[in-house]
C-alpha cells in the first residue's frame, strides 16, 4: 500500500517534471473550434482491421450544442518520440487532447501537467512551513503554558479571524501590476503558512500540554532536561496529528490558490495552476456535460490519497518496526 | 476552571475581538476601492459618487474614520452598513441566527458521523471497511466546496427526494457538515491510532479488559485532546459561516454577508462580520476546552 | 456484530447512491399554452443580488429597478423593442412646436395600491424629491436637460405641464425610468429629511403604496420577495380583463449562477434576471428539447466591453512606451484581432463581432460596417513597422528603436467569465504579431482604482449602460466625462477630434430632430473610427431561459429581460 503510495506521488512528481515532453500540446495554446472538445479516445482497429494505436480527427458539427464528431474518415497515427514530445500527431490533424479541452480550446492534459508544477509546489511548501511554524509555537505554548501560551494562542485566534483576503489585497496593491511567477509562488507559500499554522499550533499544543504531564516528562523535567529539550521529548507525540494535518492542508491550500487569484493574486492563465482550474470545474456545465472539467479534482483526490497512505498507517518515526496496538493484543485473531 | 480564570479569558477574548475588528477596518480601508466602487461600476456619474463619499464620510481624513470607529467599538456600536443602509448589528444579529441554525445541524452532523467513524477506523486500521472510510474521507476533502454543494443541490433537484427550496436546512447542512466530518474522521482516527499504542492501553488491554470497551471507553476518551484541541476552530469556522455552501444553496447567512461587503467594499460591515467571527472563535475555544476538560481529566490541572 | 452491520449501511448507501444516478428524472413535457392568457397562478423568478431598498430614486442598483418596475408606474413607457411611446399613468401629453413644453393628461380615476387616489400632485411631489439635494437621488442626472432640472407645475388635478430648459435630444423617453411615487406615503420623510430610510429593505410593506400592477407583500431578507397583485391596477388587456393575470410573483434571491440554473432547469423557478453564459446553452437547449423550457431572443446587448489604453497626456505609466499611445499601434492592434475568434470561443457563436460601442442592439444609431477592421495580419504587422516595431533580435516579440521589447499590462475584471476569456483570446492573438501582452485580472475595487489613478498601460472592461440613447451616455463621449475611458475629466479636449465629438454630442443632445440627430451621431462614429481611441470586439446575443409554462414573453436586451412587462405573464399551469 505504502509502496503504491509511493509510487503514485513519485510518478506525479516526475510527470509534473517532465510536463514540456509528456503534454501533448502546449498548455497556453488556443485552439481554434476545440472550446470544451470532449478527450479524444484511442483506436486500436476500424473496419480494416487492427492498427497500431490511433485517433481520430474532431470535428466541431455545433458549436453552442459543443457537439463534436469523430472524422472516422481517416486515422489519424500516433506519432512516438516526435518533435520533442513522448507522443504526438500530425499538426494538420489538429491537437491531441487526451483530457479534452477547457472553455478556450486549452488542452487541460497540458494544463494540468503544467500546473502541478506550481500548485503542488506551493502547496506543499505552505503546508509545510504551516506544520513547522505550528508546530514550533503550538509545542512551546504547551510546554511553558502560562502567559506565553496566552499570548501564542491570542496571536493564533488573531490569525484565524483576520480575514486573509484583505491581507492580500492590500499586498497586491502595493506590489507592481505585473508579478512575475517567482515572487507570486514564493509569497503565497509565506501567505499559506502564516494562514494555516493556527490550526496546526492548536492541536499540537492540546496534545503537548497533556503529554508534559505524563511520567516521562516529569521524569525527564526532574533529570534537569531544559525547555528546549523537554520540546524535543514531547513533539513526537504530536507527529501523528501532524501528518493528518498535512493531509487535510494539502487539498485545503490548493482550493485557497484559487481563492487568492479571484483578488487578483495567483498565477495567471499564461502560468496554469490546479487552483485555476479547480475554478473552471466549479460550473453545473462540468457536470452536466463536460465532465472532464473535474479531472483536476480527480487528480487532487489521487495525490491527497496517496499522501495519506504515504504518511498514515501507522507510520512510526523508525520506518520498518511497525508499532504494537492495544487492539493487537486484545484481539490477536481479528 | 475557576472565577478569575473564567474572567480573565473573557477579557482577552473581549481583546481580541476589538482588535481583530479594528485590525479588519484598517485593512479593508487601505485596501483599494471604497464603498462606491460598485456604483461606478454600475455607471453612476462621478457628482452623485462624491455626494455618497460625503454623506458616508470618506472624505475624512483616515485617523480621523479609524478613531470613530475604534471608539464606536468600543462601545459595541458597529456603525452602519453603507450597502444596507442599516446598523451593521442588527444585519449580523440576523444573518448570524441563520448560520448558528445551519451550523449547529451541520456540527451535530460532523460529529455524530466523524468521530464516530474515526474511533472504528483508528481501531481496526487494516479492515478493508476503514480503508473505505478513509478513502470517501479524502475524496470529500479533495472535493472543491462549490462542486460539492452543487453536486448535492443536483442531486436534491434531480431527484425530488431532498428539498431545494431555499430556506431548507438539510442540503446547505449536509454540504457544510460532509467536509467537517471527513477531517474530524481523519484527525479522530489517527489520535485513536496513538491512543490504542500508548502504554497505558497497552497494559489495559493486557489485563483483558475486553476490546470494544478498550476501544469505545479508554481509546476514545483519551483520542478527544488533539480532536478537541481544533474543535474550537471547527466551531468558530463554522459559525462564522462558510461562502460555498451559502452561496450555492441560498443560505441567507453569515458567509455571504461577508462577501457582499468585501464585493461592496462595504467597510464597516466587513469589520462587523470579522467581529462575528471573533465571538464565534472565542465561544468556540471555550466550549472546547469546556469539552476537553470533561473527556480529560489531567487537563483540568494544567488549564 | 458492529461490523457486519456496518457494512451492510455502506452497501445500502452504495445501492442508494447508484439508484440516485441511474434515475436522471425525464422532464415531463408541458402542454403548450395556446388557449390564450389565463388570470392567476404565482410565477416564481430569481434574482442574484438581495434589494437594499425598494425606492428607485435613492438606489441605482438592478433589483431596484425590478421592485420598481413591479410595484410602481411611469407617466409613459419606452417599448424596449419598437422605441415607440406608450401611454401609461399620462394618457395622452401635446407639445409646443419648440418640443420645450409638454401638456400630460393623466389617467382619470386611478388609485395607488392601498386605495389613495392619484393625482397631479404625486407626479409633482416624485420631481420634488427627485430634484432635493438630500435625497442625493442617482436618477437625478439622468433626469436632466444639459445638466438643469425640468420644470413641473400642475394645471389641474388630471393635467401636468413639464417643460425642458432646454431643446433635449431623448426629450420625453426620459421619463420611461421615473416612477411616480405616492406623495401621501412619502412626503413627510422628504421633509424630514429621512427619505433615503423611508423604503429601505427593513420597510414594512403597508408604508409601502404604489401604481404598478404587483405591491410588495413581504420581504424575508437575502431569502425572497414575494410581490401579489395589485387590486387597484389600472389596465385591461384587448379583452377587457383586468390586469395583471398573475396572482403573485415571488423572487427568489439565488446569489450564485450555477444555483439559479439549475433551479430553473428542474423548475423550481421560471425565469432568471441575470445574464445566460454561452456554455449554458447547451444544456438549457436540452431542457427546451424536453419541453421543460423556452428560450427566447432578446436581442444584441448594448453594453459592450470596451478595450483601451491609456491615453492621458503625461501618465507615468506609460512613460518609455510612446507607441502605447501611437494611433497606427492601435489600429495594428484592431487588425489583429480576429474577432469573429472571440465571437466563437468566448460566446460559443451566441454574438456579433462589432468595431465600434455601438451595436444592432442600438437599433437607429447603429450604421452597419462602421469602423469595420478586417482581421488581417499582414496589415498589422504593417502598421507596426511603419511605426519602427520590429523584431531586432528574432525573439518573437517585437522591439522598438530603443530595442525595448513591446509588452504591455492588460488590466481585467476578475470573475467576469466573458472579459476574462476575451482578455486571454486577445493576449494569445497579439502573441502572433509579436506584441506580449501580461494580463492581470483585479477584482472590482484593485481595478476601478488603479483606472481612477490612471496607473495603468490598458484595460479591458466597461461599466454598464442601460440606455441606447446617446444622449443619455455623455458621460462615455465628452472629453470632461467620468466614463470617457481612455483619457477621462479632461478639463479642455486634448484632441481636435475630441473637441469635435464634443460639440456634435452637444448639438445631437440638443437636437429634437430624431433625422438630424442620427446624422450627427453618424459623424461622431465616423470620427471614433478613424482615431481608435478604444476598440471592442463582440457584443452577445441575449438568450433568456423561461419555463415553459410561461405565456405572454416579450423579451428584450434590457434588465430584467423578462419582468420588465410583468403584468402580461401568465401561467398556463399550477406549480406542482
Amino acid at each position: 500500500m505504502r509502496r503504491l503510495a509511493a509510487w503514485v506521488l513519485g510518478g506525479c512528481a516526475v510527470l509534473a517534471a517532465a510536463a514540456p515532453w509528456i503534454a501533448p500540446n502546449d498548455p497556453v495554446s488556443l485552439f481554434a473550434d476545440r472550446a470544451f472538445a470532449p478527450p479524444m479516445a484511442w483506436h486500436l482497429r476500424d473496419a480494416e482491421g487492427w492498427h497500431a494505436p490511433f485517433v481520430y480527427r474532431q470535428q466541431l458539427t455545433d458549436r453552442i450544442s459543443r457537439t463534436y464528431v469523430e472524422d472516422r474518415q481517416q486515422r489519424v497515427p500516433l506519432r512516438w518520440f516526435s518533435a520533442g514530445r513522448v507522443v504526438a500527431i500530425d499538426p494538420g490533424a489538429g491537437p491531441l487532447l487526451w483530457c479534452g479541452a477547457d472553455a478556450l480550446g486549452r488542452d487541460l492534459c497540458a494544463r494540468l501537467l503544467h500546473g502541478a508544477r506550481l500548485s503542488l509546489g506551493v502547496a506543499l511548501l505552505g503546508a509545510c512551513g504551516a506544520l513547522l511554524l505550528g508546530a514550533i509555537l503550538g509545542a512551546a505554548a504547551g510546554a511553558a503554558g502560562g502567559r506565553f501560551d496566552t499570548v501564542v494562542m491570542t496571536v493564533a485566534d488573531f490569525v484565524l479571524v483576520l480575514p486573509i483576503v484583505y491581507l492580500v489585497i492590500v499586498l497586491r496593491a502595493t506590489r507592481p501590476l505585473v508579478i512575475d511567477t517567482a515572487e507570486v509562488f514564493v509569497m503565497m507559500s509565506i501567505l499559506f503558512a502564516i494562514a494555516a499554522w493556527p490550526d496546526v499550533a492548536r492541536g499540537v499544543r492540546a496534545i503537548v500540554a497533556t503529554e508534559r504531564t505524563r511520567d516521562y516528562a516529569e521524569a525527564a523535567r526532574a533529570a534537569g532536561a531544559g525547555p528546549v529539550r523537554l520540546i524535543g521529548h514531547l513533539v513526537p507525540a504530536a507527529y501523528g496529528f501532524l501528518r493528518v494535518e498535512l493531509v487535510l492542508l494539502m487539498p485545503a491550500l490548493l482550493v485557497a490558490e484559487s481563492t487568492l487569484s479571484f483578488v487578483g493574486f495567483g498565477f495567471d492563465g499564461a502560468s496554469p495552476s490546479w487552483g485555476g482550474l479547480l475554478k473552471d470545474s466549479e460550473t453545473l456545465t462540468a457536470m452536466y456535460s463536460a465532465p472532464w472539467l473535474l479531472l483536476p479534482a480527480v487528480a487532487l483526490f489521487v495525490v491527497v490519497l496517496a499522501l495519506q497512505a504515504l504518511s498514515g498507517a501507522g507510520a512510526t518515526i523508525s520506518p520498518g518496526v511497525r508499532r504494537a496496538s492495544a487492539v493487537d493484543i486484545a484481539a490477536p485473531r481479528r | 476552571m475557576n472565577l478569575a480564570l473564567a474572567i480573565r479569558r473573557v477579557i482577552a477574548a473581549l481583546l481580541l475581538v476589538i482588535t481583530v475588528s479594528a485590525a479588519a477596518f484598517v485593512l479593508a480601508r487601505l485596501a483599494p476601492g471604497d464603498e462606491t466602487t460598485s456604483d461606478f461600476i454600475a455607471g453612476v456619474d462621478p457628482a452623485t459618487i462624491a455626494r455618497k463619499r460625503e454623506r458616508l464620510g470618506l472624505d475624512r481624513p483616515f485617523a480621523v474614520q479609524l478613531a470613530t470607529y475604534v471608539w464606536g467599538i468600543l462601545r459595541l456600536d458597529l456603525g452602519e452598513s453603507a450597502r444596507f443602509e442599516r446598523p451593521v448589528a442588527s444585519l449580523v444579529a440576523e444573518r448570524g441566527a441563520n448560520t448558528a441554525r445551519l451550523a449547529f445541524a451541520a456540527l451535530l452532523l460532523a460529529t455524530v458521523l466523524g468521530l464516530p467513524l474515526g474511533v472504528l477506523t483508528g481501531a481496526h486500521a487494516r479492515w478493508w471497511g476503514s480503508r473505505l472510510i478513509a478513502v470517501m474521507s479524502i475524496a470529500v476533502l479533495a472535493c472543491p466546496p462549490l462542486v460539492a454543494a452543487l453536486g448535492l443541490l443536483y442531486l436534491a433537484v434531480s431527484t425530488g427526494w431532498l428539498s431545494a427550496a431555499p430556506g431548507h436546512l438539510f442540503v446547505p447542512a449536509l454540504a457544510l457538515g460532509l467536509p467537517v466530518a471527513a477531517s474530524l474522521e481523519r484527525l479522530q482516527s489517527q489520535a485513536t491510532r496513538d491512543a490504542m499504542a500508548a502504554p497505558d492501553l497497552l497494559a489495559a488491554a493486557a489485563r483483558g479488559i475486553p476490546p470494544r470497551r478498550l476501544v469505545w471507553v479508554h481509546a476514545a476518551r483519551q483520542s478527544l485532546r488533539p480532536v478537541l484541541g481544533v474543535y474550537g476552530i471547527v466551531i468558530g469556522s463554522l459559525f462564522s459561516g462558510s461562502l460555498a455552501v451559502e452561496f450555492v444553496t441560498s443560505w441567507p447567512g453569515l458567509g455571504r454577508l461577508m462577501y457582499d461587503a468585501v464585493r461592496a467594499g462595504d467597510v464597516r460591515l466587513v469589520a462587523g462580520c470579522v467581529f462575528a467571527g471573533g465571538v464565534c472563535l472565542a465561544v468556540g475555544n471555550l466550549v472546547a476546552d469546556g469539552l476537553r476538560a470533561w473527556a480529560d481529566p489531567r487537563v483540568r490541572e494544567t488549564a | 456484530m458492529t461490523r457486519s452491520r456496518l457494512i451492510r449501511l455502506v452497501l445500502a448507501v452504495a445501492l442508494a447512491v447508484v439508484a440516485i444516478l441511474v434515475s436522471r428524472r425525464v422532464g415531463t413535457p408541458q402542454p403548450d399554452g395556446e388557449a390564450g392568457p389565463r388570470r392567476g397562478g404565482r410565477l416564481v423568478a430569481s434574482f442574484r443580488t438581495e434589494p437594499t431598498n425598494f425606492n428607485r430614486l435613492v438606489e441605482a442598483q438592478p433589483v431596484a429597478r425590478l421592485a420598481a418596475l413591479l410595484t410602481q408606474a411611469t407617466l409613459l413607457r419606452v417599448d424596449p423593442n419598437s422605441g415607440a411611446f406608450e401611454p401609461r399613468l399620462a394618457t395622452a401629453w401635446t407639445g409646443t412646436p419648440d418640443g420645450l413644453t409638454w401638456t400630460f393628461t393623466l389617467r382619470p380615476n386611478v388609485r395607488f395600491s392601498d386605495g389613495t387616489a392619484f393625482t397631479a400632485a404625486d407626479v409633482l411631489f416624485t420631481f420634488q424629491a427627485l430634484y432635493d439635494e438630500r435625497v442625493g437621488s442617482p436618477l437625478a442626472s439622468e433626469m436632466r436637460a444639459n445638466g438643469q432640472p425640468l420644470q413641473v407645475r400642475a394645471l389641474d388635478d388630471h393635467h401636468v405641464v413639464l417643460t425642458f430648459p432646454v431643446p433635449f435630444g431623448p426629450g420625453l423617453t426620459i421619463l420611461d425610468s421615473l416612477p411616480i411615487l405616492p406623495r401621501h406615503k412619502l412626503q413627510a420623510a422628504l421633509d424630514a429629511g429621512t427619505f433615503r430610510a423611508a423604503w429601505s429593505a427593513g420597510v414594512n410593506p403597508a408604508d409601502m403604496a404604489g401604481l404598478g400592477p404587483f405591491m410588495l407583500q413581504e420581504y424575508v431578507p437575502a431569502q425572497h420577495m414575494r410581490f401579489v397583485r395589485n387590486p387597484n391596477f389600472w389596465l385591461t388587456d384587448a379583452e377587457g380583463q383586468a390586469l395583471p393575470y398573475l396572482d403573485e410573483i415571488e423572487v427568489a434571491i439565488v446569489p450564485e449562477q450555477n444555483a439559479e440554473l439549475l433551479r430553473l432547469q428542474a423548475g423550481e423557478s421560471d425565469l432568471t434576471t441575470g445574464g445566460t453564459r454561452a456554455e449554458d446553452l447547451a444544456m438549457l437547449r436540452d431542457a427546451e428539447a424536453a419541453g421543460r423550457i423556452r428560450l427566447m431572443n432578446a436581442g444584441t446587448a448594448i453594453d459592450v466591453s470596451t478595450f483601451w489604453f491609456n491615453l492621458t497626456p503625461g501618465a507615468k505609466a506609460v512613460a518609455g512606451k510612446p507607441w502605447l499611445t501611437d494611433e497606427s499601434f492601435r489600429r495594428a492592434v484592431s487588425h489583429a484581432v480576429n474577432r469573429q475568434a472571440i465571437v466563437d470561443t468566448v460566446h460559443l457563436g451566441a454574438a456579433t463581432p462589432v468595431y465600434g460601442p455601438i451595436t444592432p442592439g442600438h437599433g437607429q444609431w447603429f450604421v452597419p460596417g462602421m469602423g469595420e477592421t478586417p482581421f488581417d495580419l499582414g496589415r498589422a504587422r504593417t502598421l507596426l513597422t511603419s511605426i519602427g516595431l520590429e523584431d531586432r533580435d528574432g525573439d518573437g516579440v517585437l522591439e522598438d528603436k530603443a530595442n525595448r521589447p513591446v509588452r504591455f499590462s492588460l488590466l481585467t475584471q476578475r470573475g467576469n467569465t466573458e472579459r476574462e476569456r476575451t482578455s486571454a483570446v486577445v493576449q494569445e492573438q497579439l502573441r502572433q504579431v509579436g506584441i506580449a501582452v501580461d494580463v492581470v485580472a483585479l477584482d472590482g475595487g484593485g481595478l476601478v482604482g488603479r483606472f481612477t489613478s490612471g496607473d495603468y498601460e490598458a484595460i479591458y472592461f466597461g461599466a454598464q449602460s442601460n440606455s441606447a440613447d446617446p444622449a443619455n451616455n455623455l458621460g462615455f463621449w465628452l472629453s470632461n466625462g467620468g466614463f470617457h475611458y481612455w483619457n477621462p475629466g479632461q478639463v479642455t479636449p486634448a484632441t481636435e477630434w475630441e473637441a469635435r465629438i464634443d460639440t456634435l454630442m452637444q448639438q445631437q443632445a440638443a437636437t429634437m430632430d430624431r433625422a438630424e440627430r442620427i446624422r450627427l451621431f453618424t459623424e461622431v462614429q465616423q470620427l471614433v473610427a478613424d482615431h481608435v481611441p478604444a476598440l471592442w470586439f463582440a457584443a452577445a446575443n441575449i438568450t433568456v431561459p423561461v419555463n415553459a409554462r410561461v405565456g405572454g414573453v416579450t423579451a428584450a436586451a434590457i434588465q430584467p429581460p423578462v419582468l420588465w412587462n410583468a403584468e402580461r405573464l401568465y401561467v398556463t399551469s399550477e406549480r406542482r
